[in-house]
């Protein structure tokens, strides 16, 4: 009994919480479209705090900060809810904006066409959803073959044969593809630049010599780390070390 | 000679008396000499000035000299403007008798009813020099009546403070210059100089060494070290012309000047630079020594794009303003930027440079956004405070009204098709409106155990597919198995009342018999509960069923009718149903 009613109260607990973060998500609304651009940020940040997320919400923040000038925080966000969710035109529109501010201008190294395709290829799905497919294509195929083996007559058999094999196939390439996209997504740990300007290192330790440097707002990958040390590699292929407290992970949840 | 001065001074004192006595404000009286040092051979001339006439003059011993001529009287006495001036000297001319040092005692006379008393000299006399200076020819006397000096400011500056070095032309009113020309112009190694021209060459009023001389400015240069350490200023040399009264005397009684070419050169003078304190230096401190301002400012603050804004870096105040370099404007990668103009407007004086030095950039806009040009430091020592100063530029917004956005330039699109996929027209996008929370920290399906779960289980579905196959073929083709089993099952479909009525005595055969009309019903289509018992053994018999089964049938059906008036026992029950179950089994494969 006592039990129960526990479980009824976390229930609604869960539902008053629920109902706490959409109406400051609404306020939030509200402060932004009056201007008050910093009370919208405290509303979105407290819903972080409560442990909820989503892109609607960092997209939101990041323009916040955009129009405060905080270009670093600004794409920070921006990237995050680019995390979650990969495709989102407006996101990627306002991205440019916020990128447009940044001092370093970072040139891509070009990849070459077969890369390219199999990157584009592999990104058109997140890797749970190529994760789903497989599973899908998995249960075709093992209808198919078990129809393959009840059917009598031999045309039936050899088409469901074939179907089954066919499915089978894509089970396999979708599978892979998802591997591929997870060890992707596991390998890439993107962060951005916090500093207004730092020196990135040759070496792991203040003494070594400085290779380039760095302006608030640029995207970097993290490779390694040592101590309070990271290893980064930029777009454009240059890698160097530089202290931990300059820079912010975008995975950290 | 002698005769002829004292006509001079006779006449002169003459023309006092007719003036009247004034009253000055302070009375003077001193003691003069020609000089302090001198040679054996030489000659000394002492003289006694008051400024006011006097009684008693009362001159000291002399002692270690011997008086040649004296004493001599001179009185002059001028107005000048409603102001008198007045002197009188007695003149001594003295030769030494020994060598050593001697002092020329006090003086005393009596002015106004008060004694007044010279300070006493002191003298070296040394040996016998070579050109006594009665004797000293032209070149002689310009030597001593004309000095180069190089007068520099400061000697311990700061690396790249101004320092300023005067050169001045001393020259004693006893000769005079005729003409000059500078035949060595000095290089400042290690230092950046600036000469300062001097138009006009203006004789002043000075003392040199105690003496009263006439000086004129030759030169000015401003230098700025460029390097710490003791630095080495190269003399200048001058080619002087000079006129210099020899000891002839013209038919006038006018000195005859003598003309020499003199070469004078300013002594080298050494500096001791110090090098700029390296403590608390600000990283990007680029050696602007001084005091400045620092700005930077924009022509405009909001425009469209494809027009052009200037930005201006600039740096005015006091110092090497030539020397340093500016600080280079930060501008976001996506503005177009031209290289910066420099405007310099720097006047030199003797305190330094000042003014101010200025980077013009031109910006052009490419796509309509905001752009910030953050705050720039500039730093600078100030040697007067012997600090250094940092001084940062405000932060400036620059909006882009309108013109092409330049959306989507996301890291997945590389560097070459950037500009290709501009897309005309989309505004800054307002925020979302739907939250669509989800909780933080997701957990992923892909790798998940539900993920193998889902992936695996269904490929064991084939082989349990292909054992149910295999079973079922093998029930088809074991054909007496088959027809137990469908023996059964009738019975189990036909029976299953009387079953459960098993050993309750009338029910049980109410339900026998009910189950063996159900039975014929289904199997010949026939209501048979209102039939006798001869028609339907009739009915099966024309089915083809055999004799024996149609027999057990009837029997069965009498059975459960007596069974309604006579005790049955358990056991016949037992016996009946099995029989039921048999007779059904048989009729059904014969029907």
């Amino acid at each position: 009994m006592v039990k129960n009613s526990i479980v009824i109260f976390l229930l609604f607990l869960g539902l008053i919480c629920n109902a706490q973060s959409s109406a400051l998500f609404d306020q939030a609304t509200a402060a932004y479209n009056d201007g008050a651009y910093e009370k919208a940020i405290d509303f979105y940040k407290t819903i972080m705090d409560s442990g909820e997320h989503s892109a609607a919400l960092y997209y939101n923040l990041g323009n916040s900060y955009y129009k405060l000038n905080d270009i670093p925080n600004s794409i920070y966000f921006y990237e995050k809810a680019l995390l979650l969710a990969p495709n989102d035109s407006e996101i990627l529109n306002n991205l440019g904006y916020a990128q447009q501010m940044t001092l370093d201008a970072i040139e891509t190294l070009p990849e070459t066409g077969l890369s390219r395709l199999y990157k584009k290829t592999t990104a058109t799905l997140s890797f749970d959803q190529w994760a789903y497919l497989g599973v899908g294509f998995m249960f075709l195929f093992v209808i198919l073959y078990i129809l393959f083996y009840y059917f009598q007559y031999s045309s039936r058999k050899r088409w469901a044969f074939i179907a089954s094999l066919v499915s089978l196939t894509i089970a396999v390439i979708t599978l892979l593809f998802a591997y591929i996209q997870y060890s992707d997504y596991k390998a890439n740990r993107p962060a951005i630049i916090f500093a207004d300007e730092i020196g990135i290192q040759a070496e792991p330790n203040t003494s070594s010599t400085e290779v380039f440097v760095l302006h608030a707002g640029t995207k970097v990958q993290v490779l390694e780390e040592l101590n309070d040390w990271q290893k980064i590699r930029l777009a454009d292929g240059k890698t160097g070390w530089v202290s931990s407290i300059h820079l912010k992970l975008l995975k950290d949840f | 000679m002698d005769f002829k001065k004292g006509i001079v001074f006779l006449s002169v004192f003459l023309f006092a008396f007719i003036l009247k006595a004034q009253d000055a404000a302070a009375v003077t009286f001193e003691m003069k000499l020609s000089k302090s040092k001198l040679g054996l051979n030489e000659r000394l001339r002492v003289d006694f000035t008051m400024n006011k006439d006097g009684d008693n003059f009362n001159p000291p011993d002399f002692a270690g000299f011997r008086v040649l001529m004296g004493p001599s009287q001179a009185i002059s006495s001028s107005w000048i403007n409603g102001v008198r001036s007045y002197s009188k000297s007695y003149s001594y001319t003295l030769a030494p008798t020994a060598k050593g040092k001697f002092t020329i005692n006090q003086a005393t006379i009596v002015i106004g009813g008060k004694t007044y008393k010279s300070l006493p000299e002191n003298i070296e006399v040394t040996a016998a020099v070579d050109k006594p200076s009665d004797q000293m020819t032209a070149d002689d006397v310009a030597d001593e009546n004309l000095h180069l000096v190089a007068e520099v400011s400061k000697t311990d500056p700061y690396m790249n403070e101004a320092i300023t070095v005067v050169y001045k032309l001393y020259v004693s009113p006893s000769i005079s210059v005729s003409n000059y020309q500078p035949l060595d112009n000095p290089k400042y190694n290690n230092f950046w100089s600036q000469d300062i021209k001097v138009t006009s060459l203006n004789a002043q009023n000075g003392t040199f060494k105690g003496k009263p001389y006439r000086f004129v400015i030759l030169k000015r240069v401003v230098l700025y070290p460029q390097k710490s350490g003791k630095l080495e200023i190269e003399p200048l040399s001058l080619d002087v012309t000079v006129d210099v009264p020899t000891s002839k005397r013209d038919f006038f009684g006018g000195r005859v000047y003598a003309q020499t070419n003199k070469t004078v050169s300013a002594g080298n003078r050494t500096i001791d630079v110090k090098p700029l304190p390296l403590k608390n230096q600000p990283v990007n401190f680029n050696g602007a020594v001084g005091d400045f301002d620092f700005s930077v400012t924009t022509s405009k603050t909001s425009l469209n794009a494809t027009e052009s804004l200037q930005a201006v870096v600039e740096v005015t105040g006091k110092g090497n303003l030539k020397l340093f370099k500016l600080p280079e404007l930060d501008l976001p990668s996506s503005l177009e930027v031209y290289e910066p103009e420099f405007t310099e407007g720097v006047r030199t004086t003797l305190s330094g440079m000042q003014g101010k030095v200025s980077n013009s950039y031109t910006v052009v806009p490419a796509f309509r956004g905001k752009y910030p040009l953050p705050s720039i430091p500039f730093s600078f020592f100030n040697p007067k405070t012997e600090t250094y100063t940092t001084l940062n530029s405000e932060e400036i917004v620059i909006n882009v009204l309108e013109g092409p956005s330049s959306a989507t330039t996301n890291s997945a699109v590389t560097g070459l098709n950037k500009q290709n996929v501009i897309a005309v027209n989309s505004q800054f996008n307002f925020i979302k409106l739907n939250a669509d929370l989800s909780p933080i920290g997701s957990t992923y399906f892909f790798t998940s155990n539900r993920f193998y779960l889902f992936l695996l289980a269904p490929l064991l579905f084939i082989p349990i597919a292909i054992l149910f196959r295999k079973k079922r073929d093998a029930i088809a083709s074991d054909v007496i198995g088959n027809k137990v089993k469908k023996a059964n099952r009738l019975a189990r479909r036909y029976l299953s009342k009387a079953k459960k009525e098993l050993g309750n005595k009338d029910s049980f055969y109410v339900a026998l018999e009910k189950a063996l009309h159900n039975y014929l019903k289904a199997k010949l289509k026939i209501e048979t509960s209102e039939f006798s018992k001869d028609k339907i053994s009739e009915l099966l018999l024309q089915k083809n069923v055999d004799e024996a089964s149609v027999t057990g049938f009837v029997a069965l059906l009498k059975n459960c009718e007596a069974a309604r008036y006579s005790p049955f026992s358990d056991v016949q029950m037992q016996q009946d149903y099995e029989k039921a179950s048999e007779v059904i089994s048989l009729i059904d494969k014969q029907v």
